[in-house]
């Protein structure tokens, strides 16, 4: 793309953004309660809080007119958010309900290792029409999270991933050092939706003729590519064996370049707001659930860190950029101290885009919910815009769009 | 008045320029799918044997385009060539596939040159055109010398699918008329031909949910031997066209499947003799092709395949009792992913008529080295029969 044709797609795009979708609105902030991951009830059994999980395949829309088909955990993108309070003791049914394979890994928790979720080394993979049960006491404390372990690279990115908080209501360390009322879950991914696409029909054409072989007791280790030792393999290959990945095999063009990057399964303008009042401290709760690294800076901020991993710092420091890699979860406070509509945004900017295409991704808006109406008003705007005299903030922009 | 006028003109073509150099071009996928086949043969005809070192006919260069349009449609270009038979009239290389292509969901439109509706399956044979005389309508306007006459022409085509399997298509084509001498070109490219088809058929991708019934299909092709150009006979020349698939043991590693087509011939009236190739397209006739395949795939992917295939064509209102028969018995194996390598044998009998024209018995058997390859590069979208879209709700 030249710069004309970058200044022409931007000016496009940026016009779209200007549609007077309504920041502070009430329905807005109503639709944006729908945009972070939805709380799974536990069914309580005894002494232990039973949740159920099941992944089918679904279509979803990343961005209005961008449909793709993904994995989704109880059909939502993430899944569900399951919160429980630390030495809880918690059992997850998990059931499969697609023609792939699966499991569940609990990314950050302190599981039976029969209960880790990898397949082949603590359990066996949950097949098609399966159901496990997971069964664990939730330690340590903390923002930790839940994936799908089987053919990872395809599965995370296709949507096989939730939000795992343990809490310690009587004790938070963080709320008695910033108390807050309000706190927010932000899970960030990133999907090469070609990649997404092949390697799912591929794999579930594979699946159909290996079913079929299970069922009649056909298992064949070369066929499966799986063997119980290496000297196995190593054996196989002396017999004339080709690993899968062999050049004269299966050779996928490329590994998969990412062209979708979502927070809560959204990308722009679809993300969600974050909202916040002046004088308020709020808990944002920040997991990396894809395969790149984001550099998420907040304008006209310094944020706390608080949690790395799940686990509080020794010693909160502020910043207003940090990097998320994957695998990580961060939690950071943000103080309501400087009033207006403030970008929150990768600064690795080719994530903030869609299908390369700026502006798009994980760019997101932390919106002071009690702006004062002297302020809503943009003069410089309303002459740009032809807006009514006296138009209040809810002709702005959805996002402001300088970084 | 005037001046405003011209400036509106010059302002809306400088908006047009401007906007056609600022708007970026959407990249179309590519696909580039070719076959190469080369084979050592020896023939062996009317008590004489001769053979080629080299026959590399049927070898053809497929390129693809395609993206989304607006709204729900998508489009296709498709040019190709392939180098025909060595002694045919078509020279060193014939553009067999230069067609466009639109579709949705469930229609499709198609206009160029493309493969004609004379069969409803393929048989597995070494080259396409290896059991032609029983495995494909016969082009009437044909000499006969290029069997790409009954294959390929000028068509047009409107399909309609029905929930997932069934396909209505219906078709116009101008059918390849070989030119009389002095010509030496065809200067006439009107419809000569008429059809309609219908078929059920299981989408590959679908393949291994087993179904014993994979296709089942017929067709209705109409020559228009009426036309003063193209004949200029009382009746049009009628052709009925059965055709079925059956997955007979559908395992993924041991996978057998057996196909039938027959071509019912309505002829022409009067037609009782025939002395030469377009006299046999105007006789009634009926041919029956059926073919058993056996193919062993050892690590999902086809390793070896074997298949016979026989044919039987007779002519029932011949003054001589007339037919012919086929059989073909092959065996191809994986060298690699791609790659064959092949051995075919073909024996071929004539009765009655036809031994004036091609003698009593023909054999033929070729070694074969096959490379076939099927690439897809800047893929945006999913096709209609992926399984994602066939299983899990269409994605415009």
């Amino acid at each position: 793309m030249n710069r004309r044709e970058f200044l022409s797609a931007g000016a496009a795009l940026s016009a779209f953004s200007l549609l007077p979708a309504t920041i502070l609105a009430e329905k807005t902030k109503q639709m944006n309660a729908t945009k972070f991951p939805q709380p799974l009830e536990p069914k309580i059994v005894g002494d232990v809080k039973e949740f159920e999980l099941f992944i089918d395949i679904i279509q979803h829309e990343f961005a209005p007119g961008m449909r793709v088909h993904i994995l989704a955990f109880n059909n939502q993108i993430p899944g569900p958010e399951i919160r429980v309070n630390q030495g809880d003791r918690v059992r997850v049914k998990f059931k499969n309900k697609t023609e792939l394979n699966h499991t569940i890994h609990w990314h950050g928790l302190h599981v039976p290792w029969r209960m880790d979720g990898v397949p082949y080394v603590t359990q066996m993979p949950v097949m098609p029409g399966e159901e496990f049960v997971y069964e664990f006491v939730a330690e340590p404390y903390g923002t930790h999270f839940y994936h799908c372990h089987w053919g990872t690279l395809l599965h995370m990115q296709s949507g096989m991933f939730g939000s795992f908080i343990i809490e310690n209501p009587d004790d938070d360390p963080i709320k008695k050092q910033f108390p807050y009322e309000r706190e927010y879950t932000l899970v960030y991914s990133a999907h090469d939706t070609n990649f997404m696409r092949r390697e799912l029909n591929g794999m579930l054409e594979r699946m159909k003729e290996r079913m079929y072989l299970m069922r009649n007791g056909r298992f064949d280790k070369e066929r499966f590519a799986l063997f119980d030792s290496k000297q196995e393999l190593l054996d196989a290959i002396e017999r004339g064996y080709q690993p899968p990945y062999s050049l004269s095999r299966r050779a996928p063009s490329d590994l998969p370049v990412p062209n979708w990057f979502s927070v809560n399964g959204k990308s722009y303008p679809s993300t969600p707001n974050l909202y916040i009042k002046e004088g308020e401290t709020i808990r944002v709760r920040l997991i990396n659930a894809g395969t790149e690294e984001h550099f998420l800076h907040l304008h006209g901020h310094d944020f706390w860190l608080v949690c790395d991993d799940g686990l509080p710092v020794p010693q909160p420091w502020q910043q207003n950029t940090l990097r998320l890699s994957p695998g990580k979860t961060l939690d950071i406070i943000i103080e309501g101290k400087n009033r207006g509509l403030w970008t929150f945004h990768d600064h690795d900017t080719r994530r903030v885009t869609n299908n390369g295409l700026y502006p798009g991704g994980n760019l997101l808006v932390l919106a002071y919910e009690d702006l004062p109406d002297e302020e809503r008003m943009v003069r410089p705007m309303k002459m740009k815009m032809a807006m009514k005299p006296g138009q209040k903030m809810n002709m702005l922009p959805k996002v402001a769009l300088d970084e | 008045m005037k001046r405003y006028k011209w400036m509106f003109v010059w302002l809306f073509a400088a908006f047009v320029i401007a906007a056609s150099d600022g708007l970026a071009q959407v990249s179309p996928e590519i696909q580039l799918a070719t076959r190469g086949v080369v084979s050592f043969n020896v023939d062996r005809a009317a008590h004489a044997t001769a053979s080629a070192v080299n026959d590399f006919s049927d070898t053809a260069v497929l390129l693809g385009f395609k993206q989304k349009l607006y709204g729900r449609y998508r489009g296709q270009l498709v040019v190709g060539f392939q180098f025909p038979d060595a002694d045919s009239d078509l020279g060193q290389v014939f553009y067999h596939q230069i067609f466009v292509k639109l579709e949705d969901k469930s229609n499709i439109l198609k206009i160029g040159r493309s493969r004609v509706r004379s069969a409803l399956i393929e048989f597995p044979t070494l080259r396409d055109d290896d059991a032609i005389f029983y495995t494909d309508v016969l082009n009437p306007f044909s000499s006969g010398e290029n069997t790409e006459d009954h294959q390929y022409g000028n068509v047009m085509e409107y399909a309609h699918v029905f929930g997932q399997r069934v396909w209505l298509r219906l078709h116009g084509e101008h059918f390849t008329k070989t030119p009389l001498p002095p010509a030496t070109a065809e200067t006439d490219f009107s419809l000569n031909a008429i059809g309609v088809s219908l078929q059920y058929r299981v989408p590959e991708s679908q393949r291994w949910n087993r179904p014993i019934l994979n296709q089942i299909g017929i067709g209705f092709n109409n020559f228009l031997t009426n036309r003063a150009a193209y004949g200029g006979y009382d009746e049009v020349l009628k052709n009925i066209t059965f055709s079925a698939i059956l997955n007979i043991r559908p395992d993924p590693v041991h996978f057998w499947d057996v196909r039938h087509q027959s071509i019912l011939n309505l002829g022409l009236s009067g037609v009782d003799r025939i002395t030469d190739f377009t006299s046999m397209t105007l006789a009634r006739s009926l041919a029956s092709t059926t073919a058993l395949r056996y193919l062993y795939r050892k690590l999902e992917r086809p390793t070896a395949q074997i298949s016979l295939t026989v044919g039987y064509k007779s002519f029932p209102e011949l003054a001589q009792n007339t037919f012919q028969w086929l059989g073909i018995i092959n065996a191809f194996y994986r060298l690699g992913d791609n790659f064959d390598v092949g051995v075919q044998y073909t024996l071929q009998k004539f009765n009655g008529d036809l031994q004036y024209l091609f003698g009593e018995t023909e054999t033929r058997i070729q070694f074969s080295l096959v490379f076939a390859i099927d690439q897809l590069w800047n893929d945006q979208f999913d096709d209609r029969d992926s399984l994602l879209n066939l299983e899990h709700g269409y994605i415009n």
